[in-house]
């Protein structure tokens, strides 16, 4: 059992959920010293006093029987031992300082993951491994949300990807399915149809989202830009689109006119499948409804290698709709006066040349980051830029980054692998030395929600003797390194006061308002008003900064083929990364009541594919791609659950990684993105 | 009286609902069948969630022969009392609505409590679909809501024309 104080003995924490980055108020009930229960906090705007099944899982992760407790080493035989914390700590330090001797600074790279978020323990990795010297910080942004990223920033320069959707008269999804991804979508979602509003869905699998809808489009994998470009064609061809604003605020509307010229209905339908009548009725759609249209892009959009350029083309898209400076569409948040632990500019202006820059300059250039399938080629490398050494922080990319088996053999050849987390993960396993994580519950943290534009302090609820928050891990690093005056402050507390500091905020004033401060007030409009942050200060529907890098100024739609040619030993159409609702990408799946609820992988099928290939429920197959294969047991879904011809796999399955699949060496040319959606495949029956 | 009301209009078929009852069921009775059904109709694309509406004249209570069904007096939630119930399945039977089940791993009746009066259904329902509520108030939105919408309606109806 797990040695853990909480901050009180008796009575109820409020701090924010982070078992996903939608962060909802919540209160920790600890009674007789036991954390017991996790409700909804009251009158946190965004879960307005309910919360997802995922967010009591909290509790089952901090007290699961299986969490990692002291530092492990692994021992010769492949066995973990435990070992002190100064020892670790010492052992680790001194080979990385060997490691930096013999190759310098770059041979050393941080990878961080989902499991910590998105700002301030973010801040700690990127500002250790600039401490050090290296300009090599990964991410799992490198496979997800860098695509929207980038394609939100390209074209307007901000990116708000929580809209008031309760605002909107007309919602259209592509690639998404908040029921599950975003939960706090819904309350909104539901406010704006009980007001009238109306609902597009486009995904190739019918998920009960779609059932909701007035309109469901069911696109061929990796064609949903023609489709929006079709849509962006009729906006522009029913002359309703705002002049005023074009003529004022956006670059390259000539070229993106002539450009969908060729996009008729009849070309969407031969292109993604979708038919010509369908897609006439959501441009009809967006026409009457302007200007209050949120048009959201899941991650579905960009997962592909042709991702970036869909997101941008959604993006003008929303403009045409007139979305801009509205709540219900695209809004440049502000952000709040906060020091910076490290701030992406910073890096750059140090010359900071990422692994992967050379290849994918705008993600190292934008994102401020490497790119981590390139990492992975560096790890096997045999010359003088081999990556050595990784530290890497709540990131599974043994399971979570495509092609698993290169994955794995990269991580076991480097000299030193240590990886923070909860459990032995297939990542941790590969691992010298394994250091236990803290939970958010085990630590203080700063939270910005820029929809709100609110600061959070999200405070500890517990303490764990012996697991080190994110923080601690890194002060003591450096402070081993020679590098302590990177990280000066005593502990999480300091941390945060020195954070607060240029907006004059105290650490008081954030506790006595647990529902968090308004740090600006809203002005929708800014983005009307300002000069926006790309290079023109203008909407850039044509990117000169893009041309000049050699890519696509304006953003073309390539179909899949075009990445790789149709070929009759793949016949078939495998997408893989749609979520489960228990499950969050390779996580969860050892808690037992969740496990039961998603016991085991399966590949969804379409009826008629399976009966072409003689394939009856439960069945086991082989499915083999360009990358690799995987024997799996098939599932027959309902005929209109998944376009004919598509395969459908969960990403997180440790004993049947979808990774083994995927294709890292296919990719979106201004993000990296590897293929995850789309990717074609052959099914055999075994 | 307060009973659990599902607002189908604002149902998305997440089914937050029903995993949350399955596992309230199983911390209790170790099967995890739920009493809060969503059904999704692939066919015609609808959504249909129900649950038990605690009757106030209960064919099931009134059905069951061996007094395994009982009106908790602080809830009005109609329980079944684990021990005296036959496993009979009169009750689901008479249920007119289908919101009873027979729990596997005891064979008896299983239904929704209201979980004492916190159901935990309603907490996990994200689009505030669910509501706990008494039922004349939650009849009373539902009409100044419908009423809204007509209004709206007719304004649109309106701004089309002019
Ligand atoms: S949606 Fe669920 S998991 Fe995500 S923050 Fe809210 S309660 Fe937590």
């Amino acid at each position: 059992m797990i040695r853990a104080v909480p901050v009180l003995p008796d009575g109820r924490v409020r701090t924010l959920c982070r078992m996903c980055d939608s962060r909802c108020g919540i209160e920790v009930h600890i009674r007789n010293s036991v954390l017991a229960d996790i409700t909804p906090a009251p009158d946190n705007p965004g879960n307005q006093g309910r919360l997802c099944p995922r967010a009591h899982a909290a509790l089952d992760l901090f007290y699961h029987p299986d969490r990692i407790q002291t530092p492990l080493k692994r021992t010769p035989n492949g066995a973990f031992e435990p070992i002190g914390w100064d020892q670790a700590l010492d052992e680790i330090a001194g080979r990385l300082k060997a490691i930096v001797d013999q190759s310098g600074p770059p041979a050393v790279g941080a990878w961080k993951g989902e499991g910590v978020g998105f700002f301030q323990q973010e801040g700690y990795i990127r500002r250790f491994i600039r401490a050090l010297g290296s300009p090599n910080y990964f991410s799992n942004d490198s496979v997800c949300f860098n695509g929207r990223w980038l394609g939100h920033h390209l074209v307007n320069g901000f990116w708000n990807p929580f809209p008031y959707f309760d605002q909107a008269d007309l919602i259209l999804l592509f690639g998404s399915n908040p029921p599950v991804c975003h939960p706090p979508f819904l309350r909104e979602f539901a406010d704006a149809r009980v007001r009238g509003a109306r609902l597009v869905v486009v995904d190739p699998k019918l998920n009960p989202i779609g059932c909701w809808a007035d309109v469901y489009a069911q696109p061929r994998p990796g064609t949903d830009a023609a489709l929006i470009w079709g849509l962006i064609r009729l906006v522009i061809e029913s002359d309703r689109y705002d002049h005023d604003f074009v003529d004022r605020y956006v670059v390259g509307f000539e070229k993106i006119a002539a450009y969908a010229q060729r996009f008729t209905p009849e070309y969407v339908e031969a292109e993604s499948g979708v038919w010509a009548d369908v897609v006439r009725t959501i441009g009809d759609l967006i026409v009457r409804n302007r200007p209050r249209v949120s048009l959201y892009a899941g991650a579905g959009l960009e997962h592909h290698p042709g991702g970036v350029n869909t997101v941008r083309a959604s993006v003008i898209l929303s403009c045409l709709a007139g979305a801009m400076g509205r709540p219900s569409g695209l809004f440049w948040p502000e952000s709040p006066r906060l020091a910076s632990l490290d701030s992406r500019n910073l890096f750059l202006e140090n010359g900071g040349r990422p692994i992967g820059a050379d290849r994918f300059p705008v993600l190292a250039q934008m994102a401020g980051e490497g790119h981590s399938l390139s990492a992975v080629n560096a790890m096997l490398d045999s010359g003088e830029h081999r990556l050595r050494s990784l530290l890497v922080m709540a990131a599974n990319p043994a399971v979570t980054n495509p092609n698993v088996l290169k994955v794995r053999e990269a991580l076991s050849r480097l000299d030193l692998l240590v990886v923070s987390d909860f459990f032995l993960t297939p990542t941790a396993r590969l691992a010298h030395y394994v250091i236990p994580g803290a939970t958010f519950l085990e630590r203080t943290e700063l939270h910005v929600h820029p929809k709100y534009q609110t600061l959070y302090l999200a405070p500890q609820v517990v303490r764990v003797d012996g697991i080190p928050t994110g923080y601690e891990l890194w002060r003591d690093l450096a402070g081993r390194l020679g590098l302590a005056e990177w990280f000066p402050w005593p502990d999480e507390t300091a941390v945060i006061r020195h954070l607060l500091e240029p907006g004059g905020w105290t650490i008081d004033d954030l506790t006595a308002h647990p529902e968090g401060i308004q740090y600006a007030p809203l002005r929708f409009d800014r983005c009307l008003n300002e000069p926006l942050p790309t290079p023109s200060g203008k909407v850039e529907f044509a990117s000169q900064y893009l041309k000049n890098l050699g890519l696509d100024e304006i953003p073309e739609y390539r179909p899949p083929e075009a990445f790789l040619p149709a070929s009759p030993e793949f016949p078939l159409t495998l997408i893989t990364g749609a979520r489960k609702s228990l499950l969050y990408h390779s996580r969860h799946g050892n808690i037992d009541r969740f496990r039961r609820v998603h016991p085991k992988a399966e590949a969804e099928m379409h009826p008629d594919d399976a009966r072409n290939l003689g394939l009856e429920n439960g069945d086991t197959i082989r499915l083999v791609t360009a990358g690799g294969a995987l024997i799996v047991a098939v599932r027959i879904v309902h005929a209109a659950e998944i376009r004919p011809g598509v395969i459908e796999l969960y990403h997180g399955w440790e004993e049947a990684p979808a990774n083994l699949l995927t294709l890292d060496e296919v990719n979106d040319p201004i993000s990296g993105f590897p293929w995850l959606k789309g990717v074609p495949v052959r099914v055999e029956k075994i | 009286m307060n009973i659990v009301y599902v607002d189908l209009d604002r149902c998305v078929a997440c089914r937050n609902c029903q995993l949350e009852c399955s596992f309230r069921q199983a911390e209790i009775t170790r099967d995890d069948g739920a009493n809060i059904w969503v059904q999704v109709d692939l066919d015609h694309r609808a959504i249909f969630t129900s649950t038990c509406l605690q009757c106030e004249t209960a064919p099931c209570l009134a059905a069951c022969p061996a007094g395994g069904l009982t009106r908790d007096p602080a809830t009005r939630a109609v329980v079944v009392d684990r021990n005296a119930c036959l496993g009979c399945g009169m009750c689901l039977l008479a249920c007119p609505f289908g919101h009873i089940h027979l729990e596997q791993a005891g064979r008896v009746a299983s239904k929704c409590d209201l979980c004492g009066g916190d159901p935990r259904c309603v907490r996990v329902c994200m689009a505030q679909a669910l509501h706990f509520g008494d039922v004349e108030e939650l009849a009373e939105a539902r009409r100044e809501r419908s009423g809204r919408r007509l209004a709206v309606r007719a304004t649109h109806r309106e701004e089309a024309a002019s």
